[in-house]
């Protein structure tokens, strides 16, 4: 270690890497989210089926998008309710 | 028994695929194997003149699938090192000369005839990408540590992921001066943003220039320490799976590592 990198620790200065890292990790992060519209689609018609069980939706008007912004990035979903479905009954034993 | 087809891969241009594939081939030779190195790169062909071998091509890698020479013809051998073998790429044929089906069929072949087949694959995920991938039994992904380079790594690693190949990193270029002042990242970073297996660990080395430059292959260079580090990655791949990696570090006189004795903190 030389006189200058030891000046650094001392002043507890992070070298450069360290925003090296961490622009990584978050370029990977939102690599990984850059997801196919194809995939998106599939997403939409297996939750349109499942939601559909539990509820009466409009179809038409659901809507699916990845909102990414500089601090997390979320699945959104949206959808209107039209109607709940009845509990359906748990069968007697 | 039939040999193995081992892709050298990145995605970034420029990390040292071309540099790493010679001197693991010529390691791997000199260990013992039967090896031929091919150049992948349609149009812009390399390796020839890394390994010092430019003024001995007669035919190249298109003329075989073409079927206008035989493997042999076109296999140029090294002779500073015996059983290496090189097959040059096109120089004047389309990226596209080439289908993956092809180089299935090539690579079937040459496992037949070689020990250890290295593809020295093209920067970028196109054809020459691909066309090395489908051959391919295993992977070795190189990176500098650099943050575009890593990030292009990651994206090549999960292509591999996608072929059924759970490849190997080897970390190129370190300065290990630069990654003890923190302006580096080191392999530990590297390996922990990526969380994929190392094979090896290569410093910045003037021998690779000096090496280029007279066409004089890097392991056969007493001095060079990316040299030893190309050997130990060669003894790996080659039955040593467990040799330890070794850390490039500074070089240190005997008043700096009595200094660092009393600094180091972990
Ligand atoms: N460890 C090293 N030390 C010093 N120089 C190096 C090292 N590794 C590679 N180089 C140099 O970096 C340059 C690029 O290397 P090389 O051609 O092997 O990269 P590549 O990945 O094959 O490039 P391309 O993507 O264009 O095919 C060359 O000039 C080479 O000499
Ligand atoms: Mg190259």
């Amino acid at each position: 270690m030389n006189f200058n990198s030891l000046l650094k620790k001392l002043m507890n200065k992070p070298g450069s890497k360290t925003i090296a890292k961490k622009r990584l990790q978050f370029a990977l992060l939102t690599d990984k989210l850059e997801i196919k519209t194809d995939t998106l689609a599939d997403l939409q018609r297996d939750l349109v089926d499942v939601i559909s069980r539990y509820f009466e939706i409009d179809k038409q008007s659901m809507k699916i998008d990845i909102q990414r912004s500089e601090e997390h990035s979320a699945l959104i979903f949206n959808t209107p309710i039209i109607a709940a479905h009845r509990r359906r009954e748990i069968p007697a034993t | 028994m039939d040999g193995k087809v081992i892709v050298v891969t990145s995605g970034k241009g420029g990390v040292g695929k071309t540099t790493i594939t010679a001197s693991i081939g010529a390691a791997l030779a000199l260990q013992g194997k039967r090896v031929v190195v091919v150049d992948m790169d349609i149009g812009l062909r390399n390796l020839d003149v890394v390994m010092g071998l430019e003024n001995r091509i007669v035919f190249n890698i298109v003329d075989i699938i073409k079927n206008r020479c035989k493997i042999k013809q076109a296999a140029i051998k090294d002779r500073r090192i015996d059983n290496l073998f090189l097959i040059p790429a096109s120089q004047s044929d389309d990226k596209d000369a080439i289908k993956p089906e092809n180089m299935v069929w090539l690579a079937n072949k040459l496992r037949k005839e070689f020990d250890i087949t290295l593809l020295d694959c093209p920067a970028g995920i196109e054809q020459g990408f691909r066309n090395s991938v489908v051959a391919a039994d295993e992977a070795l992904v190189v990176c500098t540590p650099e943050v575009s380079s890593v990030r292009d790594a990651d994206r090549i690693i999960g292509l591999l992921y996608a072929q059924s190949i759970s490849p190997k990193l080897i970390v190129n270029r370190i300065v290990p001066k630069m990654v003890e002042n923190g302006d580096m990242l080191s392999h530990e970073d590297v390996v922990d943003v990526l969380s994929i297996d190392l094979i090896g660990l290569i410093e910045m080395d003037d021998r690779v220039v000096v090496s280029a430059n007279t066409g004089m292959p890097l392991v056969l260079q007493e001095d060079s320490k990316a040299g030893k580090a190309m050997q130990r990655i060669a003894m790996r791949l080659d039955g040593h799976p467990d040799l330890p990696i070794e850390n490039p570090m500074i070089q240190k006189g005997f008043w700096k590592k009595l200094g660092s004795k009393f600094s180091r903190k972990n």
